[in-house]
């Protein structure tokens, strides 16, 4: 992957944190998790852990799928700051299957230097399958994140991968919609055998292009994007459950399309609440479940 | 100062009326009319104007490298432009108007001009499946063979992405020809900007944002009433 500091959208945002410099103590998250089929169950057989990122243990609350194990990504941190680097890398091993969420949303706080960046590698074997569907992430006024997600996929493997991106603390104060400085998103995949599935890159400057045009985010204020990478046999019967609708009195829009190379499909939601996001990406996840794994999806927390 | 015959070939190849195909397809300005997204000349104009920034910081960044590949005569470079035009593709009516437009712009190159460098390799490598076929490619190695610049090249891009919307905008909404016709000169006046923004960035930096316009092309595959391919 590129270097960070050679992408010329940080460019502008090298300058050093008056706190914490860059790669200090805290600064440097990382998380490695290992998934492995133990008879009729998954275990989380590899956990390696660097505050911010917090993984306790796997728990296997979703009685839809009681070998399924669960994990909440937790943040001692409260937010991203300017000046972190995290690191995630999951491995989905053969056979095994996982459930991976975050704990609450994710605040990406105010900045005033540097920026923050999070890259991420999936790894999924022969037959595995995860669901990795992270709370939203909320941009604090002139935060700048990088986001890169790298994924290596077996042809028989399942992935389902949401991101939700806020456009700010819509609520706070006279509103903070689109006033971040840069969101920067890279979502990669390929097969193991190297040869490419898709790729997607978002580099959002709202003060530099305007987001709320016409064909960009309309008066929508949030969105969601799912991808699913899955067996073309599955894609095909889940793209024909998913209508594709715009929905003005409601105020939300949501559509899947075929990825190229027959990796699968990828679900966009744009809505004005983030509610009606998260339950776009509740229904689709609805619809995937069962046509891969045969289950249901868990009810909804009450707290969540 | 470009000569009368650089001119004409830019002229001739970056005509609207060029049969490869633009005037089927109305890279999502079908749905977004049928789902009142567009409605009137004012949102006519940003649709336009999104479509035609993200050709720029998308496809517009394939389109310069595949030009500078093609001048050094490597193909290799031009497959790898191609390809990653392909990758970024993510609806399948987009992918099908890149690839038919490309193929087709490849296939008239051969017959019109005498003998396009990279041409007939490029369009074998498409049989063999070695290269996707994609639209600003072709434009690319065409107008490398027909000596013009990159900046031309880049232009043409431009101008073809507006003028195939207007084109169909025309069909599909309530709108004169002096209203496409200005939204056609002001997509011209912010062409040399983007070019701007995009002529350092190499094939990784490729990058679009625009959710409404991909929802839109997802809505276009389900819809029973069509007249556009996409």
């Amino acid at each position: 992957m590129t270097p960070q500091h050679l992408l010329p959208e940080l460019a502008p945002y090298l300058d050093e944190p008056k706190q914490l410099p860059t790669g200090s103590f805290g600064k440097v998250a990382e998380l490695r998790l290992g998934f492995q089929r133990r008879g009729e169950r998954t275990i989380l057989a590899d956990l390696y852990r660097r505050a911010p990122l917090i993984v306790h243990k796997a728990i296997y609350w979703d009685e839809e799928m009681p070998t399924m194990p669960c994990v909440f990504i937790i943040s001692n941190a409260g937010a991203i700051l300017q000046g972190d680097r995290n690191t995630i890398s999951i491995k989905v091993e053969e056979g095994s299957q996982a459930h991976i969420t975050t704990q609450s949303a994710t605040k990406i706080h105010e900045m005033d230097a540097n920026y923050a960046a999070q890259d991420q590698t999936i790894v999924l074997q022969k037959d595995a399958y995860l669901e990795y569907l992270p709370d939203p992430m909320i941009p604090h006024k002139h935060t700048r994140f990088l986001s890169r997600t790298d994924i290596i996929i077996d042809p028989s493997a399942t992935l389902l991968y949401s991101e939700i991106l806020m456009a700010g603390r819509k609520y706070h104060g006279d509103g903070e919609v689109f006033q971040y400085d840069l969101f920067s998103s890279l979502i990669r995949a390929k097969r193991p055998d190297e040869s490419p599935l898709f790729t997607e890159k978002f580099v959002v400057r709202p003060h530099e292009l305007p987001v709320q045009q016409v064909g960009v985010m309309g008066n929508y204020d949030v969105f969601a994007n799912v991808v699913l990478l899955t067996p073309k046999q599955h894609a095909d019967r889940i793209f024909e459950q998913v209508p594709a609708v715009f929905n003005e009195e409601e105020g939300w829009a949501a559509g899947a399309s075929r990825l190229p190379h027959d990796a699968g499909l990828i679900y966009k939601v744009v809505a004005t609440e983030t509610a009606t996001a998260k339950a776009k990406v509740r229904d689709f996840w609805a619809v995937v479940r069962p046509e891969i794994v045969g289950a249901a999806i868990p009810r909804q927390f009450a707290w969540r | 100062m470009t000569s009368i015959p650089e001119l004409m070939r830019a002229l001739q190849f970056g005509d609207s009326m060029l049969p490869v195909g633009a005037f089927s397809f109305s890279n999502g300005l079908e749905s977004a009319v049928q789902e009142h997204v567009v409605h009137d000349l004012a949102t006519l104009r940003q649709f336009v104007r999104t479509a035609a920034e993200q050709a720029a910081t998308g496809d517009g960044i394939a389109l310069l490298e595949a030009h500078r590949g093609a001048q050094a005569k490597d193909l290799n470079r031009v497959i790898a432009a191609d390809q990653a035009v392909y990758c970024r593709k993510l609806n399948e009516e987009m992918r099908t108007m890149t690839i038919r437009m490309g193929r087709k712009l490849g296939e008239m190159a051969l017959q019109v001009l005498p003998d396009p460098p990279l041409v007939s390799d490029w369009l074998a490598a498409i049989k063999q499946n070695e290269s996707a076929g994609t639209y600003p490619v072709a434009q690319a190695l065409v107008f490398s063979a027909l000596g013009l610049t990159e900046e031309d090249t880049f232009a043409v891009q431009q101008y073809g992405v507006a003028s195939m919307m207007l084109g169909a905008a025309l069909r599909l909404m309530k709108i004169s020809y002096l209203d496409t016709q200005s939204i056609l000169f002001e997509i011209n006046q912010s062409a040399q900007a983007a070019y701007q923004r995009v002529a350092k960035a190499q094939l990784d930096d490729m990058s679009t944002f625009s959710p409404v316009l991909d929802i839109l092309a997802a809505t276009h595959v389900k819809s029973r009433i069509r007249m556009f391919m996409n």
